[in-house]
């Protein structure tokens, strides 16, 4: 059977889009903590902040960065729900309890409100931001 | 969270909300009413069950009164009856512990969202749910709940499944504007916008009036017509930056940006495209700055002020007053009403561009517009008198030293990089001030590969285009451009600009020499500091220090770079030696001395010896120096040799 989840969030942030125009935003804030729970919160602040910004190279390929609170750069991806923070790789990949990391709403939530912040760069500077390696700490 | 945010009004309302639901809960169990005709409860049974995530979806059938009032055969699903699909949160979901059959009561505040391709609506935000109980076989229930463990089937959801929030409209727009793909470095600008016309777009020439009618948004019909008054890089937003780099070797990642001013005076910072640092500056400046150009396309980025960019406002102070009488906004355009007596600018747009879009049509073939205002390029030598902190100042001067800062914790592209400068108006007359001047050049102010290159190569002279003075020094900040030609257009404001004649000459060492400069100093050798002293044989013929013994023959070395026995290696010594200099006799001088001997045939036992003994006594004359520290007490000045370029 066709999960159902996915088109619930959909049509939720389309709504959150249209409804962003508008001037009331308390009728999608229940809504989006329902679906997304305690991502939703620090999602919308993520978007207070401005912290997201689309990635564009010449050749139309995109990506997003996402300023986290502590300061670390991650990386999210357009062509498909993958963000290169440890909360994903925990909530969403391994034990499957969430849809999207905070970064991955920010970012589609900054989209639905016109908050994405814009950054153009070469062909080779795309590619690398999408092949970034681990850093090493120390 | 910020305030005033969406964030905080969420917390709020969540923490509201969260009491609401514990509360009605705790009358739930404490009343165990079942309210049958209350308007707004939704009852349903439930059919079927799955997870997706921690939500539990439940597609239901919507009953029309509570089963209590029916018995339980009459309780049957019949056709026509409508369905649902229910969301559970976990938690009410693990309250309820739901099972097929189930009849559940949601009271509102429920909410329900219709899908556009689907017929089945979902009800959300079921946080005030009751499970009802028919009361005959509650006993049975209960101990069938308390045997089998409900295993509800969880879908997985593929990560491939990505959320598209235009709707068909609204992507057939997106597709017409994705087709124009932004070109690369605009160079070519020109004829890519003859073949690509922005229709009938009419040319404004005040960016107020562009910003404040189209909005932040965009300006995606109209073109504003503007001078580049300076063409410079600036250095990619700190986040980005430290995402690509940690402690690895690095790309720095910069932007191409504009100062433009319009046919009213008002200045705006356009950033363009990222440019890696092998790019040439240069060339930009020289193609465009002092031309006309149009923008479109652009989204303002931020509104700043002069208390936040003293960087960018000390720049446009450096060219103020226009050129030129600028209109006035709102007057008729008589040339009477045109005025250059107007206050410096206390705000800035900053523009950027807007993806998928040309944006910057510069007319290369154009005459330099008469607004444009060249760079003032004084001699040194007035520089260091000019009263007053964060001037903007150009000159040309010769680099004779470059040192790089030594903190390794930073970057090797993030450091600091000094550079020791003279021109003629320092080095060809006698008198108070300094002949050579140190310039630091911070990470923030953007040197392209060619110019680092020739930097360390060979003495050269630079053209420093917008760096800062202030507090005695001379910065090369974020803004100011180094170039290696002279500008085609510059303003020489009486200064003499003539190579230098004969050779560089440094000051002295004297009493008045300060750290972080460089002098020429002359004096006995006094001792040596042997702790520190050793010696390494080089290669005659490629300089390289990494020799080995020969394992055909121990006494000689063998150079792996040539492939070749050194028959003659070149000793290099590093001393720390202690002059006596009459120029500075009551302070110790520390020299690290570097020192080249050419020897003969030798073999390394007898390497050793030389050293100390050939060096005291010695009289050292005119060592180029820098001074790395000056130590009070004891009084003690610390150099170290150098080669000038």
């Amino acid at each position: 059977m066709d999960s159902t989840l996915p088109a619930v969030a959909e049509e939720l942030l389309k709504e959150i889009k249209k409804a962003f125009q508008e001037t009331s935003h308390d009728t999608f804030s229940f809504r989006l903590k329902f679906i997304f729970g305690p991502s939703a919160v620090p999602a919308l602040d993520l978007v207070d902040q401005r912290s997201v910004t689309r990635v564009t190279s010449p050749s139309g390929r995109a990506a997003y960065q996402v300023l986290g609170s502590s300061g670390k750069l991650y990386t999210c991806y357009s062509s498909c729900h993958f963000c290169t923070c440890p909360a994903f790789g925990f909530s969403v990949l391994q034990k499957s309890e969430s849809l999207l990391c905070k970064h991955i709403l920010a970012v589609y939530l900054s989209q639905a409100m016109g908050a994405c912040q814009e950054l153009t760069v070469s062909e080779e500077q795309l590619t690398s931001i999408l092949l970034a390696e681990e850093e090493d700490e120390g | 969270l910020c305030r005033g945010g969406l964030a905080e009004r969420l917390c709020r309302l969540q923490n509201r909300e969260r009491s609401a639901i514990s509360f009605w809960r705790h009358q739930c169990i404490s009343d165990a009413k079942i309210p049958s005709d209350k308007s707004g409860v939704l009852i349903v049974k439930i059919l079927e069950m799955f997870e997706e995530c921690t939500i539990q979806v439940a597609i239901c059938q919507q009953l029309e009164q509570s089963p209590a009032t029916l018995s339980s055969e009459d309780v049957v699903i019949s056709a026509g009856e409508p369905i649902l699909k229910v969301l559970f949160a976990r938690e009410t979901a693990a309250h309820l512990k739901n099972r097929p059959q189930d009849i559940i009561h949601i009271y509102p505040p429920w909410q329900k969202l219709l899908l556009k391709n689907a017929d089945v609506p979902v009800i959300m935000n079921t946080y005030f749910s009751q499970k009802v109980l028919l009361t005959e076989h509650s006993e049975t229930r209960e101990k069938t709940y308390g045997l089998t463990k409900m295993l509800v089937r969880k879908n997985v959801i593929s990560l491939a499944q990505t959320f598209r929030l235009d709707d068909l409209d609204d992507e057939l727009r997106q597709e017409s504007s994705d087709n124009q793909v932004a070109c690369g470095p605009q160079i070519h600008n020109n004829h890519a916008v003859k073949q690509h016309p922005l229709g009938h777009s009419t040319v404004n020439d005040s960016l107020l009036e562009m910003v404040e009618s189209q909005g932040a948004v965009g300006w995606r019909e109209t073109k504003v017509r503007v001078v580049i008054q300076r063409v410079y890089c600036l250095p990619a937003r700190e986040g980005y930056r430290s995402h690509i780099q940690g402690n690895k070797a690095l790309r720095m990642f910069y932007r191409l940006c504009l100062l433009v001013q319009d046919a009213y005076g008002m200045f705006s910072e356009v950033q363009l495209q990222s440019l890696s640092s092998s790019d040439d500056i240069e060339q930009y400046c020289r193609r465009w700055e002092g031309k006309f150009c149009c923008l479109s396309g652009m989204k303002v980025l931020q509104r700043t002020t002069r208390g936040r960019a003293l960087g960018l406002f000390s720049l446009i102070d450096s060219l103020w007053p226009p050129a030129v009488p600028v209109k006035v906004p709102g007057q008729s355009q008589d040339s009477e009403m045109m005025t250059t007596n107007l206050p410096p600018p206390s705000f800035c747009y900053i523009l950027t561009v807007q993806s998928g879009e040309i944006h910057v049509e510069v007319d290369e073939e154009e005459q330099i517009s008469n607004l444009y205002q060249p760079p003032v390029v004084h001699g040194l030598k007035d520089i260091l008198q000019i009263d007053g902190c964060n001037e903007r100042c150009s000159f040309w001067a010769q680099v004779l030293y470059l040192r790089l800062q030594t903190k390794h914790s930073v970057p090797i592209n993030q450091r600091e990089i000094w550079l020791f400068v003279t021109d003629s108006t320092l080095q060809d007359v006698v008198h108070v001030t300094p002949k050579v001047v140190a310039v630091s050049v911070a990470a923030s102010c953007v040197l392209s590969t060619g110019m680092t290159e020739a930097l360390g190569v060979a003495s050269r002279p630079v053209f420093f285009k917008d760096a800062l003075w202030g507090n005695g020094k001379i910065i090369c900040v974020e803004r100011t451009v180094l170039l290696l030609q002279k500008p085609l257009l510059y303003s020489a404001a009486g200064a003499d600009l003539s190579e230098l004649a004969g050779p560089v000459r440094l000051d002295e060492l004297d009493s008045t020499t300060q750290a972080n400069s460089v002098c020429a100093l002359r004096g006995t050798v006094v001792g040596v500091n042997e702790s520190t002293a050793f010696s390494w044989p080089t290669c005659d013929r490629c300089g390289s220090g990494k020799l080995e013994l020969c394992p055909q023959d121990r006494g000689l070395l063998y150079c792996n770079q040539c492939s070749e026995v050194v028959i003659s290696p070149v000793l290099k010594m590093q001393l720390e030696v202690f002059l006596s200099c009459p120029s500075r006799s009551q302070s110790t001088v520390k020299v690290k001395v570097r020192h080249k001997i050419s020897y003969g045939v030798l073999s390394i036992v007898r390497l050793g010896i030389y050293e100390v003994q050939s060096v005291l006594g010695k009289e050292v004359g005119f060592l180029n120096c820098y001074v790395r520290s000056i130590i009070s007490h004891p009084n003690c000045v610390v150099l170290e040799e150098i080669v000038l370029l």
